[in-house]
């Protein structure tokens, strides 16, 4: 009989280890004003408008923003949703 | 031209010049016939990875246009209900528009898809965007420019009214 235990632990471990986080990463862009991208932050993400806030102006000065990081799948979600209100957005494997 | 809120609280443009009427009748027009190379931006590339680029495209982008494509539809309706304002001997000089204030987020998509394909199309920088001075009527790249501004404008109305009706502000 195995013991699960044993088993279990090394594949939990491996699994984690090939599974890095994904990165959302907001660009920027001249175009977007800074209230629209802020309220667009306050929608996708759930943020408070201070949160909104200080990712915008990360973006605005440094040229990029990482505002979530996490699975494939909702990392997805996000991008796509932050492209429907044509935010410049990308994913990037984190290292 | 006079931004307030109607009395149902809905955004309220009045004595809209004709020119500037004009530009907002140009909202209408699809991007991605008008301007082929600039709608590129509409739907940028989620990243690198291959795989995702061509789940992208297949799936989410379809889905995008579509998207924009209703977006814009709800803003034809409105504009379809601008109206002349007729002031002395009949003659109509200025135009008006009320915004449903549940179609503002229709319009803040409509109106940043604009801009963006004009940004992209006149290789627009951040310096062009931020001058200041008179306006240069005299070329299409300046008339391009205006209207990216004007649409900027309109923006920030909507975001205002749309901020105070949540209740929002810097304090929220």
């Amino acid at each position: 009989m195995s013991q699960p235990g044993l088993l279990d632990s090394p594949e939990t471990s491996l699994s984690e280890s090939l599974d890095l986080p994904w990165l959302v990463v907001v660009h920027n862009d001249p175009v977007n004003l800074m209230s629209y991208v802020t309220m667009v932050f306050c929608r996708v993400f759930g943020w408070n408008r201070e949160r909104a806030k200080k990712h915008m102006m990360e973006v605005h000065r440094l040229g990029r923003s990482i505002v979530w990081s996490g699975g494939r799948e909702q990392a997805e979600h996000y991008v796509q949703q932050l492209h429907t209100f044509l935010l410049l957005s990308t994913m990037e494997k984190s290292t | 031209m006079i931004f307030e809120l109607s009395n149902n609280g809905n955004p309220c443009f009045s004595n809209i010049h004709p020119l500037l009427a004009g530009l907002l009748q140009a909202i209408a027009m699809d991007p991605w016939e008008r301007y082929p190379e600039g709608s590129a931006r509409l739907l940028p590339p989620p990243g690198v990875d291959e795989e995702l680029l061509l789940d992208w495209q297949d799936l989410v982008q379809p889905e995008l246009r579509h998207h924009f494509d209703l977006e814009r539809s709800l803003v034809v309706e409105d504009l379809a209900k601008m109206h002349e304002m007729k002031r002395g001997k009949g003659k109509v000089d200025a135009w008006s528009l009320e915004i449903p204030l549940d179609h503002a987020d229709s319009w803040l998509t409509t109106l940043n898809a604009l801009r963006l394909t004009l940004v992209e199309e006149h290789g627009f920088k951040e310096e062009d965007l931020t001058q200041n001075g008179a306006p240069d009527f005299s070329s299409e790249r300046g008339l391009a420019l205006m209207q990216v501004n004007f649409y900027a404008f309109v923006q920030e109305c909507l975001l205002q009214t749309m901020e105070s009706a949540e209740g929002g502000g810097d304090g929220a």
